[in-house]
């Protein structure tokens, strides 16, 4: 063909297709001389240069605020339903380590995996209604410059930003880039984007160590996860990666009003992936860690006495990588239980040290756990280590292998290490202890 | 007439495609959407960072980077 064309192939047959095409409009379609359509009118105010950006930010702030103000009070439900129903199955057991298992184990396992479904759905529920209206689109192409700086594509920024609520189902938002490498990369830094569950940590640990300057405490635990976040995706870029970000050749749909039935389908189709796993792997995992917190039965009398369980041995153990750092051994068990959920980490201090929860904070300073540095190291590591074990499989699941998991689990880890071990260091050449 | 690179266009300027440099996935890519010889098209806006950049053809509105739409080059009337 290129000999007889003089042209590639392929653009040969796409001009015959389009010459096709061209003829057959000319005699079917009779056009209607209505230049400025109803898309037309919203585009010139949604991508309007001077407002593109801030109608962008406050629909984004609506979706955030749907999102996670609708699904607090179900979270209260669920935390709240799986508690009742593990004080009655303890009360009508009469084996104490059946009752503990049904209880603790899978009772209150069930209820810390499943009260991420509100969020998950909500947040689902919000995008379809965005994507079936046709914006969501035109957000890729609002921020587009922005993500291409950074080594990413305009459809990863949604996905990013989700990450603020919880990172699983921003994990699984990343089905709408098309680009396998964009992909991977967008799904391998979001751990870094503080979660709703690490805001707990943040607020305990920096509130009770910095008194006025708590907000700029947590503030920097934010921009920090941010930073790092950009500085993984340019260097996965540079390195595993390589390449520039899919080019972007995007249709602009016409608006359309989504309708309800498309949008709760595409929300359950999605969602119900988060439940499938919830019900094998994470479930195993929280299993797992509720069999090490309480055994060996006798010597924790039941569950009582954390301190003398497997995973506190397990704690003291590890305890001398973490002593450079000024940590003890409760702040190395309330690491390997932020494994769990983050926001687990203030309920294990709580048990370690003996005292309520809304007492812990004050605890943490008396007891001498953490001086204000080692504190706020503790805080960064919190944010970067091991994300939760949903988290880790979401991204099993999404990447369909085993590899990435393990990976993103490595790599947070060392750079956890990094980071804090560069505060508590450039901390004590300022003086600091 | 003149040979304008598509990325070189005005708001509300327009043109006939006159040929599509490089080659390979990109370039099937964007004549798949339909940039192809003769194909007219019209500069809508640019996005409000400056990039990408919004065009209007067959009735439709494709959104193109900078960079891909410097490949693309058109027939314009002075």
């Amino acid at each position: 063909m290129r000999d007889v064309f003089g042209e590639d192939p392929e653009v040969i047959l796409a001009e015959r297709r389009y010459d096709a095409i061209a003829k057959i409009m000319e005699s079917a379609v009779r056009k209607k001389e209505s230049k400025w359509t109803f898309t037309d009118m919203l585009d010139h105010v949604f991508l309007h240069k001077a407002l593109g950006i801030p109608i962008f930010l406050t629909l984004l702030w609506a979706v955030f605020q749907f999102t996670f103000a609708f699904s607090e009070p179900f979270m209260v439900m669920v935390e709240r339903f799986f508690g009742w129903l593990g004080g009655f199955a303890a009360e009508g057991i009469a084996n104490p380590q059946l009752a503990s298992f049904v209880a603790d184990g899978i009772c209150g396992g069930l209820g810390s995996v499943l009260v991420f479904v509100p969020p998950i759905f909500m947040l689902f529920l919000a995008l379809a209604i965005l994507e079936d209206s046709g914006y969501l689109s035109r957000a890729a192409f609002v921020m587009d410059r922005v993500m291409y700086r950074l080594g990413l594509h305009g459809r990863s920024f949604i996905p990013m930003i989700s990450g603020f609520g919880c990172n699983i189902p921003a994990i699984m938002a990343t089905r709408s880039i098309e680009n396998e490498k964009d992909r991977m990369i967008t799904i391998l830094v979001n751990p870094l984007i503080s979660c709703g569950a690490r805001l707990p940590v943040y607020v305990l640990v920096g509130g009770a160590l910095f008194g006025a300057a708590a907000g700029s405490a947590v503030f920097a635990m934010y921009v920090l996860g941010i930073a790092l976040a950009i500085l993984m995706a340019l260097i996965f870029r540079r390195t595993l990666f390589k390449g520039k970000p899919a080019p972007f050749v995007l249709e602009l749909p016409r608006y359309m009003m989504p309708k309800a039935k498309t949008a709760l389908l595409h929300m359950w189709e999605r969602g119900k992936e988060f439940l499938k796993r919830a019900g094998t792997i994470i479930f195993v995992v929280v299993i797992l860690l509720w069999f090490l917190s309480v055994y060996p039965w006798a010597a924790t009398n039941g569950g009582e006495i954390i301190e003398n369980s497997y995973v506190a041995g397990l704690g003291k153990t590890i305890q001398p990588i973490f002593a450079p750092f000024g940590w003890d051994w409760t702040t190395t068990v309330a690491i390997i239980f932020g494994f769990l959920a983050k926001e687990v980490v203030v309920a294990t201090y709580g048990l370690l040290l003996g005292v309520g929860e809304e007492s812990v904070g004050d605890a943490l300073v008396s007891m001498g756990i953490f001086t204000p540095l080692t504190g706020f190291a503790f805080m960064a590591f919190v944010l970067i280590y091991v994300p939760c074990v949903a988290t880790i499989g979401a991204i099993w699941r999404e990447t369909n292998s085993w590899k990435w998991p393990v990976f993103t689990m490595v790599y947070l880890t060392v750079l956890a290490f990094i980071v804090s071990g560069l505060i508590i260091g450039i901390g004590r050449l300022l003086g600091f202890t | 007439m003149v040979e304008k690179q598509l990325s070189d266009m005005r708001v509300g300027e327009k043109g006939k495609t006159a040929r599509i440099e490089g080659s390979g996935a990109l370039r099937r890519r964007i004549m798949d959407m339909g940039i192809v010889r003769g194909a007219e098209i019209e500069m809508v806006r640019d996005a409000p960072l400056g990039d990408p950049v919004e065009f209007l053809l067959k009735g439709y509105n494709l959104t193109l980077r900078r960079e891909e739409a410097k490949t693309i080059w058109l027939e314009v009337e002075d």
